[in-house]
């Protein structure tokens, strides 16, 4: 097990070192000088070419890629060209917000969604299961944005219970928790019904049913537990892109997260700031991969790892 | 005798108490008026620095503004009011500028505001090494000498009228020594000024706090302290303006405006900005390098229609080459109105050849509605027989096709805007149109060149007599919009929707707003 865990944890530095290596050529050879648009469309020819030098980027890209896998050796992501912080720092004050956000979301979703496919698919064909269907259609269907606005005209403009944005109390939180989970909601109780659909036409579960077992025991017990596989990877997933930021979620409630960031700095054209973020992103998400794959054995312990 | 001596008495006690009632009426609003605990202000994004001399955004150099004052304040009228700077004068020959600061002034960490500290602006703004984006607004200065404590002397490289306006930007407030000896060039993120605020929070993403400076020389301001929070959807913001979460809604959304003037609570100014809005057309190479085709597009597009239904009125039509709030501003006797019969008629005239495809640029929200103003022009265009083929691109592809050199330039017609940073026509008519700003070494995308015009425009800048200067830039004017290096579109409108408690808030036309000295109800 420890063994496994190490040989994980080492593979995920050649898939950083790769995004590294993509992320670091595909920015380059976008159109758009960083530098100009840091220095604004009025400044002189002279003055961006004082700042592209001060950012280095009169140097060759090979010399670039090299000084910036040796500032990374150095657990150094280098400085925002936008607001010459270091990236770290910028990432670090938007991570928890996410960390957050992704939580309050994916728990959301979870505690309705299992339910819900479960019940679906005890009761196939039924006005339950047609209702979850629908439900579930309308979830996925939704964009994101328009969901968050028609929230906050009722819950805010309307009926004043919550804040249309921003972060601080609880009550922030509820709006753009219920937003992202609608997306992810819907997604696991279609995973979760079609799953437990198959597992409950399975010989062993009517062998329960012949031995007497209760219908509870064997919904819960051996039913939704042999379910789970393909459901806790689904959710990983989900959660492992909720942490890469909702975007749209967090502009239309004024959520200061990892999205927002590297969506302004693609606009910016802010390498530092982009590939601090992304790289922090793809670690996150490799972490969280390699969490559900642990998770697998706790839940199936015929799965082993050696 | 006696009598006389009471009456004098009398008299003495009657201007003592009318003293006292008016000191005490004069006092009044100030002391009620500084109860305002706190205003919050919606905006759109965070700020990337508060060094005046690095900000390039408006909307920052408005903080940087209330955390640091200006040498001279440019009120909404353009009219130059003494800050830091009492006043100046002037050599004959316009190569000398003396400045007097203001005295007993002090920067908010205790440090002494005095012709060192204005010398050490300087020369940082100088200094090729240091990041100052807006460096070419004050390319003409030379060097700054310090003459005495109080006193410093500008040398000129050349004569340049618009100087006083030019202290009224944030690029020459200058910044504490102290501070700029504690933090360094992270004085970007500790800002240090003399001005009537201090920063006290900034959540990066979240919110920036400013906060009453004690030490403040001027009028004390109203408001104890200033949130700015970050809201990037204008929807949003506009959401949070009728919760009451903001006082003030930083540029909601055009087409909300009517919807939100409708509400009794929310009061929405909107004065005429400086940012004119317009199609470039290339005068040096392809079809509009002919003046008829360039006036033929003029006549072809109806401004008005495009300012009532794409921008819902938050911009008026073009009727000069520059903003009327700008001085040097005439509008033209002669107006390209609407007119598609006349416009087929002068590509006639021209021998235009209309089976080309025409390439037109726009970026996409950069502008208000840009992309959606392109559309309407290029159908426009289509109406009148010309193919335009729309391309879209985000900023930076943009501006790095607006400032290749002509030989490469791949520019047809594109949507550009341009907002001159204080009340005068010389950055919109030198920096546009004078073909020393053609690219790459400006953004005057046109390749217009006129030596006519480009004399015009340099004689404009010597010219200390106003009236004369006047006169220069009117004729300056004419030229540039007989010829058409541009479909002159609309002026756009400062948008700011704020509740109607609020009085007293100033607005100006550079898109800036001071809540320094409001009351509310």
């Amino acid at each position: 097990m420890l063994n496994f865990l190490l040989k994980r944890l080492l593979a995920i530095i050649p898939v950083l070192l790769g995004i590294t290596l993509l992320l670091f050529f595909m920015l380059r050879m976008l159109p758009g000088d960083p530098a100009q648009v840091l220095a604004g469309q009025m400044a002189s020819p002279a003055d961006v070419e004082i700042i592209r030098v001060q950012m280095g980027l009169d140097k060759p890209v090979y010399i670039q890629y090299a000084s910036f896998l040796n500032r990374l050796v150095h657990l150094d992501l280098g400085v925002s060209a936008r607001t010459q912080n270091p990236v770290i720092e910028e990432i670090w004050a938007k991570l928890p917000n996410t960390v957050l956000l992704a939580l309050c979301a994916i728990t959301l979703a979870c505690a309705f969604g299992i339910p819900a496919g479960v019940i679906a698919a005890v009761r196939p064909y039924s006005w339950v299961d047609y209702l979850v269907t629908i439900a579930s259609l309308f979830g996925i269907s939704m964009p994101v944005f328009w969901l968050g606005i028609m929230l906050m005209i009722v819950f805010s403009i309307t009926l004043q219970w919550l804040p249309a944005g921003g972060i601080g109390t609880w009550k922030h939180l509820v709006l753009p928790s219920v937003t992202l989970a609608a997306f992810v909601v819907a997604f696991i109780a279609r995973m979760t019904r079609s799953c437990m659909l198959e597992v409950l036409s399975q010989d062993y579960v009517t062998t329960a049913r012949s031995k007497g077992l209760k219908e509870k025991a064997i919904i819960i017990k051996h039913a939704l537990k042999n379910a789970l596989i393909p459901i806790i990877t689904v959710v990983g997933l989900q959660f492992g892109l909720l942490l890469g930021g909702a975007v749209l979620t967090e502009t239309v409630f004024a959520w200061p997260g990892l999205g927002r960031l590297i969506v302004d700095s693609i606009l910016a054209r802010d390498y530092a700031m982009i590939q601090g973020s992304i790289l922090i992103f793809g670690l996150l998400y490799t972490l969280v991969n390699l969490v559900v794959d642990l998770t697998y054995a706790f839940v199936d312990p015929r799965i082993r790892y050696e | 005798m006696r009598k006389k001596a009471s009456s004098k008495h009398f008299k003495q006690f009657f201007t003592c108490i009318a003293i006292i009632i008016m000191a005490v009426f004069l006092l009044a609003p100030v002391s009620s008026a500084a109860q305002i605990k706190e205003l919050k202000i919606g905006i759109g994004v965070d700020a990337d620095t508060l060094n005046p001399q690095e900000q390039t955004t408006t909307l920052f150099q408005n903080i940087c503004d209330l955390v640091y004052d200006n040498l001279y304040f440019q009120d909404p009228d353009g009219t130059l009011h003494p800050r830091l700077l009492a006043k100046h004068e002037v050599s004959e020959d316009g190569l000398t500028w003396i400045m007097h600061l203001q005295k007993n002034v002090q920067f908010s960490d205790g440090t002494a505001f005095n012709a060192d500290v204005v010398k050490q602006t300087w020369d940082r703004i100088l200094d090729p090494k240091m990041r100052v984006p807006l460096r070419f607004a004050v390319s003409m200065v030379k060097e700054c000498v310090k003459i005495d404590d109080y006193t410093v002397r500008l040398n000129l490289k050349y004569a340049f009228a618009p100087l006083n306006a030019t202290m009224s930007m944030a690029l020459v407030s200058p910044i504490s020594s102290a501070a700029l000896t504690k933090y360094g060039e992270d004085v970007r993120r500790h800002p240090v000024g003399a001005g009537p605020y201090v920063l006290s929070e900034w959540v990066k993403g979240d919110r920036i706090v400013l906060t009453r400076n004690e030490k403040y020389w001027g009028k004390a301001p109203t408001v104890d302290k200033i949130i700015f929070k970050i809201v990037p959807e204008a929807t949003t913001r506009e959401a949070m303006l009728r919760t009451g979460e903001i006082d003030i809604c930083y540029k909601p959304l055009p087409s909300n405006v009517a919807d939100l003037q409708a509400q009794k609570n929310i009061i929405v100014e909107m004065p005429l900005d400086t940012r004119t809005i317009f199609m470039g057309l290339n005068c040096q190479k392809g079809v509009t390098m002919d003046k008829k085709v360039r006036q033929a597009f003029n006549y072809a597009i109806d401004k008005k229609a495009i300012v009532d239904r794409i921008l819902f009125n938050t911009a008026q039509p073009m009727d000069g080459p520059v903003s009327p709030k700008i001085f040097g501003y005439v509008k033209m006797d002669h107006q390209y109105d609407y007119n598609p019969g006349k416009a087929k008629q002068l590509l006639k005239e021209a021998n235009f050849d209309f089976s080309k495809t025409i390439n037109m640029r726009t970026p996409n929200g950069r502008y208000l509605f840009d992309k959606q103003v392109s559309e309407v022009v290029q159908a426009y265009l289509q109406a009148i027989g010309v193919k335009v083929e729309l391309r879209t691109y985000d900023w930076p592809t943009y501006v790095a096709g607006l400032l290749k050199p002509i030989e490469k330039s791949e520019l047809e017609v594109f949507l550009l805007g341009w907002g001159p940073l204080f009340l005068d026509a010389d950055m919109a008519l030198y920096g546009q149109f004078t073909t020393e700003v053609n690219p790459p070494k400006g953004l005057g995308s046109s390749f217009y060149s006129n030596p006519v015009y480009d004399e015009i425009m340099k004689a404009s800048r010597k010219e200390l007599d106003t009236n004369k200067r006047f006169a220069l830039l009117k004729q300056a004017s004419e030229i540039v919009w007989d010829d058409c290096p541009w479909i002159w579109l609309h002026v756009e409108k400062f948008v700011l929707a704020y509740s109607s408690k609020i009085k007293n808030l100033v607005v100006t036309p550079t898109e800036k707003f001071y809540p320094t000295y409001i009351t509310m109800e």
